[in-house]
């Protein structure tokens, strides 16, 4: 935003220092993807334009079972992590103790990945030999192998990782829900349930959808609770991660981290756009609303 | 719509009703009663327990002590969208993804009417609230003023018994809430329902009601006619809440019949009791409209039905008009008399000058609490 006493000079110095940071923190990646295109891989002298790299990739068993796993994981995260953001906004909204519930939503944030990844695995393991000990114990052979590394820990590990995301995102969008609504449409005759679907979640759509993108984009991101939760050979990144640090490099790593780069950046950039347009629509009416109503 | 009934009917009941937030009493054991078809006004200052009393009525918070009765039927358990009520509410209440025609619509979707019953009763409805052709318009298209008709047409498209309304005109600039003040009071007439009203501006509320109940502390502290609250305001609260009062403390001296002399230390008032329970030896308030008060030369003698007293001059204040006069009793208290206007009578007295002021016995109201 410009004032009416600024500089051109600085204003224009603003804008080459906000390119210029996220040119460097974009230029790696677009690197990436440059090379993943090149036939001869990186360091060639010569840059033959290819697509065969990723045909590679696509074509490999293991990958794209790693993107199938990655994918399921993610749609069972979204289905799961999306509606408890959701509930654990409504809940912020109604609760009189909002600190104490934002620390508490937020506070996986501030653990380390690996770290929360590796409690996580003990306490699996734990919970797991408990369960067996008491199924022993009263003679039920079914409440054996509940947390076996598998799906389901994994599962957990990222509903824990995403669910501060997801609860963040969709509460922003709630901010400029009015309650006033809600019990305007119980007013007409609405329950609680038809109220929320044809008032208020028309109105918060655009915050469950992003949140979802989100944390569709984080299951695809996240590598160490997944490697520690089910192990480093089932989800994209873990592959691409292993197959770096034990082959290196190759054209059809830079392949999968091209598709890994340009999948999340169109999905964050629709997001951002599509929050933009919706921002500047809202700021729209919210303007409208608040000019002073004079006498018609 | 209801037809007004002829023969009266109770509407609203509320029987000890109260709310509690924690240890914070919003509402404290209030009773009241509301005929059918009556354009019912709750007035008091803010954070009062008005608009937690609607809410009540309405269904949006559950009583912590006592009933609500909604023609006959105790409705104190039942949420909001099974009561037969309907609300507009302050602002912010209309569905920004709606037009016009489905925010008015909405509440008789749900009860799935028929399409074209739908268009045609809503269609009616925005002729009653002069927004007809408005219909295809978002709400952040209209003014504050219009958004508070296309609330008022939902909730009344839905031909619900009770109305309530929750500081309704707040939002709105002088000229329109007056205007919209007496659209609402013709439209109540028009359809008959019982309105209630919840406002802290007695202008609206003097404009509008049938009936008020003056609700401050959580408590109900008088109902009556708009005039008799103003008039006759029975509890000194009241007198110093509705208009402009002068209130004089004393202590009754004498007990005539129907009429108590009360000396306020500086001059012996006389001032009807009108069945109150004032008795002598005990402390009580009198209090006399600003606009019932007579500026007079100083020595004018008091008659049996006029009561005068001596004063100090402070000063007039010019509001269009009227013209405000401030004058100083004996013991250090303020009184306003207030006049229309007049060059002339304005510029008599001179600050710091005796004076007298009088008025009629009858104008003059006792309180003992």
């Amino acid at each position: 935003m410009r004032d009416d006493f600024s500089s051109e000079w600085g204003y224009r110095a603003k804008w080459a220092y906000l390119l210029t940071i996220v040119g460097a923190l974009l230029a790696p990646v677009f690197y990436v993807i440059y090379i993943s295109f090149n036939e001869l891989g990186f360091g060639a002298r010569v840059y033959k334009f290819t697509f065969d790299w990723y045909r590679v990739v696509l074509g490999d068993t293991m990958l794209v079972g790693s993107l199938k796993w990655t994918v399921y994981l993610a749609l069972a995260v979204v289905a799961t992590t999306v509606p408890m953001g959701l509930f654990s906004a409504k809940l912020y909204k109604r609760t009189r103790h909002k600190v104490l519930m934002v620390t508490l939503m937020l506070a996986p944030l501030f653990v380390p990945a690996d770290i929360m990844g590796s409690a996580l695995l003990v306490y699996f393991k734990h919970l797991n030999r408990t369960f067996e000990t008491i199924g022993e114990a009263i003679g039920a052979d079914w409440m054996t192998a509940w947390f076996e590394l598998g799906f389901l820990t994994a599962l957990i590990g990222q509903i824990i990782y995403t669910l501060p995301y997801a609860f963040v995102v969709i509460l922003i969008t709630m901010s400029r829900y009015r309650p006033q609504q809600t019990e305007a449409a119980r007013a007409c005759g609405a329950t609680a349930w038809q109220a929320f679907c044809q008032v208020e979640f028309p109105q918060i759509r655009a915050g469950v959808f992003s949140a979802a993108a989100f944390v569709v984009i984080l299951s695809f991101n996240e590598a160490p609770r997944t490697a520690l939760l089910k192990g480093g050979f089932d989800t994209f990144s873990n592959v691409l991660v292993s197959q770096m640090l034990n082959v290196g490099m190759s054209g059809e790593s830079y392949a999968m981290a091209g598709i890994m780069s340009i999948v999340a950046m169109t999905a964050v950039g629709a997001i951002l756009i599509y929050t933009m347009i919706r921002t500047e629509r809202l700021d729209r009416r919210a303007r409208a609303a608040a000019e002073p109503v004079m006498s018609t | 719509m209801n037809a007004p009934s002829t023969s009266p009917t109770i509407a609203v009941e509320a029987v000890d009703l109260s709310k509690n937030y924690g240890s914070v009493a919003a509402l404290r054991s209030v009773s009241f009663s509301i005929e059918s078809g009556k354009y019912f006004v709750l007035l008091g200052p803010s954070g009062g327990g008005k608009t937690t009393l609607l809410r009540l009525i309405g269904g949006f918070i559950r009583p912590s002590g006592g009933r609500v009765l909604l023609h006959g039927h105790d409705v104190s358990d039942l949420p909001a969208n099974l009561r037969p009520t309907s609300m507009v509410f302050q602002s912010y209440a209309l569905f920004p993804h709606m037009s016009v025609v489905g925010n008015v619509a909405y509440g008789l979707k749900l009860r799935k009417l028929p399409k074209d019953e739908i268009a045609s009763k809503v269609e009616g409805m925005l002729d009653l609230v002069g927004l007809a052709g408005y219909g295809m318009r978002m709400p952040h298209e209209l003014s504050g003023g219009q958004q508070q008709r296309v609330q008022l047409a939902r909730s009344l498209v839905l031909e619900r018994d009770i109305l309530l309304l929750d500081e309704p005109l707040a939002s709105l600039d002088a000229k329109l809430r007056k205007d919209m003040c007496l659209e609402l009071k013709h439209i109540q007439e028009k359809v008959g329902i019982t309105f209630i009203h919840v406002t802290h501006n007695q202008e609206e509320a003097m404009a509008i009601a049938d009936r008020i109940a003056i609700i401050a502390n959580g408590r109900l502290v008088e109902e009556g006619s708009a005039r008799d609250v103003y008039e006759r305001p029975v509890k000194r609260f009241t007198a110093e809440f509705v208009g402009e009062n002068n209130l004089i403390d004393g202590r009754v001296v004498a007990d005539a019949g129907g009429r108590l002399k009360v000396d306020t230390g500086f001059a012996a008032i006389a001032v009807d009791k009108r069945g109150s329970a004032a008795a002598v030896g005990e402390t009580v308030s009198i209090s006399v409209r600003s606009e019932r008060i007579h500026l007079l030369d100083p020595g004018a003698a008091a008659k049996d039905d006029i009561q005068v007293i001596p004063a100090d001059y402070v000063e007039a204040v010019y509001l269009g008009l009227t013209t405000s006069h401030l004058v100083r009793l004996a013991n250090g208290s303020e009184i306003i008399v207030r006049r229309l206007s007049n060059t002339e009578s304005d510029a008599k007295f001179v600050s710091g000058q005796t004076v007298s002021i009088s008025w009629r016995t009858e104008n003059a109201q006792l309180h003992i609490d």
